[in-house]
């Protein structure tokens, strides 16, 4: 049984969008009026998401 | 650049990914064809992003902005002409006997394809390459995060060296090549803000045009001259010195990116990995090129109240190596820098995993196996495979050191690069297409072309510029040394293709039976025609070359 690896990509897309997205929501640090690390990561945790569930519909299969 | 707590965890994070995966690995890797080749169960899409990013070292990021802030977006011809359609024909016409064959090595196939000397020859100089690439790439790092961070020289080459080790050891090529399709992840999340803020910042690509030269927005229009663009190059040596022999050279016969598409499922996916990897490829200069044209852009014509970015050298030129660095520098806050320094140790890692990788492979089959210890068993070449590893990482250091001492070793190593890689693809050429070429012509041809190379640099020079070895005469002097080596790579694949040829016809061929599966005019091809068009080889390609002449037309 091989590993799916968009198990590590999800996991680690997840994982590091939401300490960012929390970095950002916690600090608002503004870089030329936008909450970079807040938008940033949020977008990484959807990308992340899609991912753990494009291998776990593929696993059910 | 101070890190944050944030930026700390998140390096530390990657660091625990990139050795999980090694150690879930560990129990799948019980023979030799599971350490070296991956088992050969790699899906297309995988194998195709460990393909690209075996190639994205941390010079590669680093230099291709320093590039994009000297030359501007001319630099884009090493992907739209130096990269994409290469991929292509690779995918397309060579990838069939590459997979077909099932040789374990590019050397291995040039055995079957010629003979043991050819072999030798290329697996002899491939190793001795790789591992010093390696060291250079490391050093290359550890001095960057020592000029950004403070950090210890010795203790970032000694950590990265370890990881790296540590993953590869375990799970051979399936972990490098896992790891490698991570770090692709981390290198488009963590470098693609930086192009949102940057062109922000210098208002859009207008905004940046007009910031900077002309010649730095348009990619064909100063080619008609050397003297036209910044580069010192017309299109002629662009196109059949970048575009046709260095590239092809590099893309068609590294083992460093071809043994990724060899560790593919099936012909098919193997013959789409090259294809896959274009997608992005293409696409790698608005993430890599683009910020450093930003970082000119900001240095000749700041936003009032804000600093020139480049700093200047004691010559009076700008600093270039740093445009990245300090674009990050200066629009990453905190946790976002750590991200995007991530992503950098992420190039880093896998560009050095590329290399040992293809190194204890060709070491292990190529050299240990044919010449040393033959008709061992299976668990000793896996053993070797492992020390090979290990022996590879601990040359790579002592070449990193070795760095510090010399600071013109890497240009010396792309210059040998330009000598072996040259000629290899004449090599190729005849040998995959033509059943009268011998394995004497093979071998002389590439001594032939690769000496060709050598004189081609000892009689040229650079108007202005030191030479890396004595010179015996100066017969003519390119405008700069990017010219001298696409001339040179000409030089030495026209001298390997005639002499190829030449000694070829003097010589015996091998019987037809022999170059079955080796040989165009001798192997079946698989049309794919009962396939969707996104698993058609040729369909992928016309549209990957179509989208590329695109961009060249959109930024002519």
């Amino acid at each position: 049984m091989h590993l799916d690896i968009r198990y590590p990509i999800g996991l680690l897309l997840t994982t590091f969008g939401a300490i960012l997205a929390a970095e950002g929501a916690v600090v608002r640090a503004e870089v030329l009026g936008v909450n970079v690390d807040l938008y940033w990561g949020a977008f990484m945790i959807a990308c992340g998401a899609t991912t753990l569930g494009l291998a776990w519909r593929a696993s059910r299969r | 650049m101070h890190l944050a707590a944030v930026d700390v965890v998140l390096l530390a994070l990657y660091g625990v990914f990139v050795l999980g995966i090694g150690v879930l690995l560990r129990r799948q890797v019980v023979n030799s064809a599971e350490f070296f080749m991956a088992g050969r169960h790699m899906p297309a899409w995988v194998a195709g992003l460990a393909f690209l990013s075996a190639n994205l070292g941390a010079q590669e990021m680093i230099g291709m902005a320093a590039s994009g802030a000297k030359y501007g977006i001319i630099t884009s011809h090493f992907y739209w002409v130096g990269a994409i359609p290469a991929m292509a024909f690779v995918g397309v016409f060579m990838m069939p006997f590459y997979y077909g064959s099932r040789a374990r090595s590019v050397p291995e196939y040039l055995k079957l394809r010629f003979d043991e000397k050819t072999r030798a020859f290329n697996a002899l100089t491939f190793a001795v390459m790789t591992v010093f690439s390696s060291g250079i790439s490391m050093y290359a790092m550890g001095a960057l995060l020592a000029l950004l961070l403070g950090w210890n020289l010795h203790a970032s080459i000694a950590v990265s060296a370890v990881v790296v080790l540590l993953y590869i050891t375990l799970g051979g090529l399936t972990s490098a090549i896992y790891n490698e399709v991570l770090q692709f992840f981390l290198i488009v999340f963590g470098f693609a803000p930086v192009v949102y803020l940057g062109l922000r910042d210098a208002g859009g690509w207008h905004g940046l045009a007009a910031r900077v030269p002309d010649t730095f927005v348009h990619s064909w229009t100063s080619l008609a001259s050397a003297d036209a663009n910044p580069m010192g190059i017309e299109w002629f040596g662009m196109v059949m010195g970048l575009g046709f022999v260095m590239s092809f050279g590099y893309w068609c016969t590294d083992f460093l990116v071809v043994q990724r598409a060899m560790a593919a499922d099936s012909m098919n996916a193997a013959r789409r990995t090259p294809l896959i990897a274009a997608v992005p490829k293409m696409l790698f200069p608005f993430l890599v090129i683009v910020p450093g044209i930003v970082a000119l852009g900001l240095t000749l014509h700041p936003n009032a109240g804000a600093a020139p970015l480049l700093p200047k050298l004691a010559d009076g030129s700008y600093d270039y190596n740093m445009a990245l660095p300090l674009m990050m520098s200066r629009y990453y806050p905190a946790g976002l820098l750590g991200l995007g320094l991530t992503a950098l140790l992420a190039s880093f890692m896998s560009g050095m995993a590329g290399n040992v990788t293809a190194f204890n492979t060709v070491w292990t089959f190529d050299i240990y196996q044919s010449y040393i210890r033959p008709r061992e068993s299976d668990a000793h070449y896996l053993w070797m495979g492992r020390m090979a590893t290990v022996v590879g990482v601990l040359v790579s250091i002592a070449t990193a050191y070795g760095a510090t001492r010399f600071n013109n070793i890497n240009d010396f190593l792309q210059l040998v690069f330009s000598f072996v890689n040259g000629p290899l693809f004449a090599t190729f050429l005849l040998g995959m297409f033509s059943r009268r070429t011998t394995g004497d012509g093979a071998f002389w041809g590439l001594v032939a072309g690769t000496a060709a190379a050598a004189l081609h640099y000892d009689a040229t020079g650079v108007t202005g510029g030191a030479s890396l070895l004595p010179k015996l005469a100066i017969l003519h002097s390119y405008r700069s040394e990017m010219a001298q080596n696409f001339w040179g790579a000409i030089v030495a694949w026209t001298t390997c293709f005639l002499v190829t040829i030449a000694v070829s016809l003097a010589t015996r061929p091998k019987a037809d039976d022999e170059l079955r599966g080796l040989v165009y005019g001798l192997t079946r091809h698989d049309l794919d025609d009962d396939r969707v068009w996104y698993q058609r080889p040729a369909v992928l390609a016309v549209g990957v070359l179509a989208c590329t002449l695109a961009l060249n037309v959109l930024f002519w």
